[in-house]
C-alpha cells in the first residue's frame, strides 16, 4: 500500500510493484498527449510579437522540461525498488510531472471549469482517464503535503 | 550642425528606456485542473512567498480567475512566466 512521508531532507515513498506498473501505464497512455490541450499551450504575452519571440526562445526550452520531468519519473518507476528517497528537487520533479499529466486527463475529460469534482457527472466517473486523474492526484497532494512539511 | 535633431532622438530613446525599467506583472490563470497544494507550493518556490501569502494568492487566481503574483522588470518578469509554465502553470505577462 502506497505511502508518503517526510524524513530528515528526504520525501519517502512506497509504492509496490502492483502500484508502480498502474503508474507506469497512466504515463505511457498520457505521455503522447503532452501539449494537445490549448491551456497547456505556451501563451506569454497578449502583443503578437512579443509572443512569437516567446514562442521562439523559451517555449521549446518549456516542452524540454516538461518532457525531461516525465521521463524522469517513467525512469524512476521502471526500476524494481519499492522505495523512493527522493531530494527535494527529485520530489519537484515528481510533483511537476505529475501534473502535466494531470492536464492531459483533464482535457481528455473535457473539464474546463471549477466543482467537477463535487458534480459527479456519471460518464465521467467511468472513464479511464478520471481513475488517472485521480490516481495521480493522490500521489501529488502527498508528496506536495510531504515537501511543505 | 547637430542641433534640435539630436535631442528629438533621444527623447524617445530615454522615453523607452523608461518604459522598458517599468515592472511587468506576472499574471497566473485559474484552471481547474491543478491542485490548489500544488499551487501554493509553487508560489512559495517560486517567489519565496510565506504560506499565508501563498495561500492568498492561489484563493485569488481560484475565486477571480487570475491573480498578480509579481511585478518585475520585464526579463525577470519572463524568466518567471517560462518557469511557471515549466511547473505547468497559466501564467502571462501585462505591463504594469
Amino acid at each position: 500500500m502506497a505511502w508518503v512521508r517526510r524524513r530528515l531532507n528526504r520525501v519517502e515513498l512506497r509504492l509496490d510493484r502492483r502500484e508502480r506498473e498502474i503508474l507506469l501505464r497512466i504515463v505511457d497512455e498520457l505521455r503522447p498527449g503532452l501539449g494537445d490541450d490549448p491551456r497547456t499551450r505556451l501563451h506569454a504575452y497578449d502583443d503578437p510579437a512579443l509572443d512569437e519571440e516567446y514562442q521562439r526562445y523559451s517555449k521549446p526550452e518549456v516542452e524540454h522540461v516538461r518532457a525531461a520531468d516525465i521521463d524522469a519519473v517513467r525512469a524512476a518507476l521502471s526500476g524494481a525498488d519499492d522505495r523512493f528517497r527522493l531530494s527535494e528537487d527529485e520530489a519537484l520533479t515528481w510533483v511537476r510531472a505529475i501534473n502535466h499529466l494531470r492536464l492531459v486527463a483533464g482535457a481528455r475529460l473535457g473539464i474546463d471549469d471549477d466543482g467537477w469534482e463535487e458534480r459527479g457527472d456519471g460518464s465521467m466517473l467511468e472513464r479511464e482517464e478520471y481513475a488517472m486523474l485521480v490516481t495521480l492526484g493522490w500521489v501529488q497532494e502527498n508528496v506536495v503535503a510531504a515537501l511543505g512539511a | 550642425m547637430p542641433t534640435e535633431a539630436p535631442t528629438r532622438r533621444d527623447a524617445p530613446a530615454g522615453r523607452d528606456a523608461a518604459r522598458r525599467d517599468l515592472p511587468w506583472n506576472v499574471v497566473v490563470w485559474n484552471d481547474p485542473i491543478t491542485l490548489m497544494s500544488y499551487v501554493v507550493l509553487v508560489f512559495r518556490r517560486l517567489f519565496g512567498y510565506d504560506e499565508t501569502t501563498a495561500t492568498k494568492l492561489m484563493l485569488q487566481v481560484h475565486e477571480e480567475g487570475k491573480a498578480i503574483v509579481a511585478s518585475q522588470p520585464r526579463e525577470q518578469a519572463e524568466v518567471s512566466v517560462t518557469r511557471l509554465h515549466a511547473f505547468g502553470l497559466q501564467a502571462t505577462l501585462a505591463r504594469g
